[in-house]
């Protein structure tokens, strides 16, 4: 088989006043104010530019943008299930290698992106995503992580943190920590199992030029890519809508978040701080936390700091003590 | 020069899609349809086929590959059986509503509980109200042409609506029969290339599928409903071309056999046609007057067409392969539909359901004579003993 | 055929024609309650409000020199005053302006 020609090569930026001008997330959209999805969406679309078809799975970034009859997306998009993004741009990866190949479409294979929320990623939708980085499509999966089934009212979803308040783990006297599970770890589901992977990465809103870099990286490279971005959530962390940004610096800063590329089996770092802050600090700035108790703070920091010993190694999870006791 | 060949159903319609030059296929294994991607897998490997061939993960992946694909601008295949259909069911609305034409070929099986290789239609009926076109085939060559046909009608810009193409798994799709297969130029001249209005293209983008207001509901169902109402036209066309350039001679929507001043008749699609073809042929030479008629296509459901060639009998047994528990007929759904074709004319022949062939069951000779039994005591007595028979299992009365 | 009321219209598909560079429909300058408004003397042009705003409506007016607020969509999250380098920008209640809040003829 042939493979489809591709001499695009995105170049990285330095600086912030090196970010590209045009805009292909375009104002008018429906997302709450500070949304942080919303925003990394626009430097997504920025960095990709126009030669650019979004695949976006059911979640905030579908509803709050789609609504109503109308987008911000001044590139080809096209709406899938919550369940099969991944396999859409699958199929339109496939098409383009075809059209192509039989003259039918002229020029490149155009950036393929896939748009999911944790729920799109790593809960209904894991098995397409999974399925794309195995079958090797030229494509980039994205997951937005607010942490949450945000769209819905925010429920519980496998990246919310141990010892969220959301909508299905709400604290109560029986379960006063609220959310009693350890998050999944997308960027390691998907490193080491899928042999035409060649590059992964996490990104985040408060490291912008680092995000379009990376997101350019990933466009490069032939084959699939995956990326973890996190997008803040106002309204689902509880948290005053200025805020996004420093939030989303302070999960970096606490270890709540981790920065890293993977590339052809190596691991590269960005923004590891020489000393992290407690993730007390980050907690206490979320109405999400605002129950916790000392005790679920410390299982959260022990869970952090096992994590930051290196990315891919298992983590012990405390138990949960059993429910008589509690 | 078109050739003459033994085929199953699921290599006739192999046969079909490659002459189609379908783009985009997406595979996944399950019995009994798995064949057809068998064969196109051969095809593809080894250079008959400039495909893309697809290894989905699972049913509703497939769906959603081709919806993809399609969506994209590639003529787009794929397939399955069974409870395989059901498991995608979630696309099937998307992708009709969303008006991309694709082809999903169904050797039908029964539904679990629990596995069951056999033949019921049950799998594809269910997924009627999806906004699908959606026929049988008697035989493997009639699955060969319901490809043909369906891609042309589908893809037609009046129509712009997916296809369920079914045949009956292991009856049709695993025993040969014979297929006249054409040249590819005469392929040619009946199918033109796949060209969707608003393809998923960066040099004109286009946003498929934002979210409406509930009142703007109403519209996309109205859409949806007068493509319905505008496809049945466009079969006719689609297949007086295909009997032209091939030298057949399809009906578009019911076929009658030896229905000539017929009392009584089986109403019947699918596999176990040919079966009650002979049965009709059998009693007729014992002076029985019964005639048969085969349905086509089940959406749209053609509902004239119907009525008028039913009104000509005293008594109707539609011989059904799927059910529909709890329904109004306690029994299938093909009887629910008939009654509703004919519950406008002045004069309404008798009706009664006859399930037959469940679980995969072989429907012999002599359960359609029983059947016509039945149907001649009917139109003796002036009424039907009962709504439904389940062929074989009915105490005796 | 059917009779579509006016404004019920959808498109065949739903398939609705991609924005150029703003998107009409979904107006959203009257979520609002505080407008972030730009001491021109102060801003080193540093370009966070206009990389940092997740609705694009800080851009720069080079032409001017200087950035310039979009606000028919500005919601008023304030991230822009929060990332500004040089705290150019203040918040201002939305009321306070003369055409403060923007009035559309209906929701949607």
């Amino acid at each position: 088989m042939t493979v489809a020609v591709r001499t695009q090569n995105l170049p990285p930026i330095k600086l912030i006043r090196n970010v590209p001008k045009e805009e292909y997330y375009v104002p008018g959209h429906r997302t709450c104010a500070g949304c942080g999805p919303a925003l990394q969406y626009k430097l997504v679309a920025k960095a990709a530019g126009p030669n650019t078809i979004f695949v976006g799975p059911t979640g905030c970034m579908y509803v709050a943008n789609a609504s109503y009859l109308c987008t911000p997306y001044a590139v080809p998009w096209m709406h899938s299930q919550i369940t099969n993004g991944g396999a859409v741009a699958s199929g339109i990866e496939a098409a383009y290698r075809v059209l192509l190949r039989k003259g039918k479409r002229e020029g490149e294979l155009p950036n393929i992106i896939v748009m999911a929320g944790d729920g799109g990623s790593t809960d209904i939708g894991l098995q397409a995503m999974s399925a794309m980085m195995y079958r090797g499509h030229d494509a980039l999966f994205i997951c937005y992580d607010n942490e949450s089934y945000a769209n819905t009212g925010i429920q519980t979803s496998p990246t919310t943190p141990y010892g969220s308040n959301t909508t299905f783990t709400p604290p109560g006297s029986a379960i006063p920590e609220g959310k009693k599970l350890f998050p999944k770890d997308p960027p390691q589901l998907v490193i080491g199992g899928h042999p035409a992977v060649k590059y992964v990465a996490t990104a985040s809103v408060a490291y912008p030029v680092d995000l379009i870099n990376k997101v350019r990286k990933a466009l490069n490279v032939q084959g699939p890519t995956f990326m973890h971005i996190h997008a803040p959530c106002p309204k689902g962390w509880k948290f005053d809508a200025a805020k996004t940004v420093e939030i989303a610096r302070l999960a970096i800063e606490t270890g709540m978040w981790n920065m890293y590329e993977w590339e052809n089996g190596e691991y590269k770092y960005q923004f590891r701080p020489k000393r992290y802050k407690p993730v007390r600090e980050y907690v206490k700035l979320q109405g999400r936390f605002a129950h916790l108790s000392e005790a679920h703070i410390a299982k959260l920091q022990a869970f952090v700091d096992a994590k930051l010993k290196a990315p891919g190694i298992p983590v012990e999870v405390p138990a949960p003590p059993p429910r008589a006791q509690a | 020069m078109a050739k003459e060949m033994m085929l199953s159903g699921c290599a006739a319609a192999a046969q079909a899609a490659k002459l189609a030059q379908v783009e985009v296929i997406c595979s996944y294994p399950i019995r009994p349809y798995t064949a057809i991607m068998m064969e196109l897998a051969k095809m593809v490997a080894n250079g008959e086929l400039d495909a893309e061939f697809v290894h989905g993960e699972g049913e509703h992946a497939q769906l959603s590959v081709v919806l993809g694909a399609a969506a994209a601008g590639a003529r787009a295949l794929t397939g399955s059986s069974g409870v395989g259909v059901t498991y995608a069911f979630e696309t099937y609305s998307p992708i009709a509503g969303g008006r991309i034409p694709l082809q999903m070929m169904i050797a039908d099986r029964a539904l679990d509980p629990p596995g069951d290789f056999g033949s019921e239609h049950t799998d594809a009926m269910s997924c009627r109200d999806q906004g699908w076109i959606m026929g049988w085939a008697e035989n493997p060559q009639e699955a060969f042409d319901n490809c043909l046909i369906n891609y042309r009608v589908g893809e037609d810009h009046r129509v712009l609506l997916p296809q369920f193409v079914c045949q009956d798994g292991y009856f049709v799709s695993h025993i040969p029969g014979k297929v006249v297969i054409p040249d590819q130029s005469q392929v040619d001249e009946f199918l033109p290339p796949y060209a969707l209005p608003h393809p998923l293209d960066p040099k004109h983008p286009v946003s498929h599928g934002p979210q409406i207001r509930p009142d703007q509901g109403t519209v996309m169902n109205l859409q949806r409903a007068q493509a319905m109402l505008d496809t049945p036209a466009v079969i006719k066309e689609v297949i007086d071309d295909y009997n032209r350039i091939f030298g057949r001679n399809l009906s578009p929507f019911v076929e009658e056999y030896m229905t000539d001043d017929a009392e009584i008749a089986f109403f019947i699609m699918g596999a176990h046609t040919m079966t009650a073809r002979h049965a009709v042929k059998h009693l007729r030479s014992q002076g029985v007057k019964i005639g048969l008629v085969k349905l086509r296509f089940v959406r749209p459901w053609p509902t004239q067409e119907v009525a008028e060639v039913l009104s000509k009998f005293k008594a109707v047994g539609v011989v059904e392969t799927s059910t529909s528990y709890g329904g109004a007929a306690r029994g299938g759904n093909l009887l629910h539909e008939v009654r509703a074709s004919l519950y406008e004319l002045p004069q309404r022949p008798l009706t009664t359901s006859f399930m037959a062939g469940l679980g995969g069951e072989m429907v012999p000779l002599k359960d359609f004579y029983y059947m016509a039994d039945i149907l001649s005591k009917a139109v003796k007595d002036g009424k039907t003993k009962k709504t439904v028979y389940w062929v074989g299992f009915e105490a005796e009365d | 055929m059917f009779n579509i009321p006016k404004g019920k219209e959808v498109p065949l598909g739903c398939v609705t024609p991609a924005p150029v560079t703003e998107q009409p429909m979904m107006i959203t300058g009257n979520w609002r309650e505080y407008r972030p408004v730009l001491e021109p003397e102060k801003c080193d042009l540093c370009m966070n409000c206009v990389v940092f705003c997740p609705d694009a409506c800080f851009q720069l007016d080079e032409a001017e020199e200087m950035v310039v607020l979009n606000e028919k969509y500005c919601k008023g999250c304030n991230i822009c005053i929060e990332v500004c380098a040089t705290d150019a920008l203040v918040k201002v209640h939305e009321l306070d302006f003369e055409d403060g809040v923007v009035r559309l003829e209906k929701p949607f």
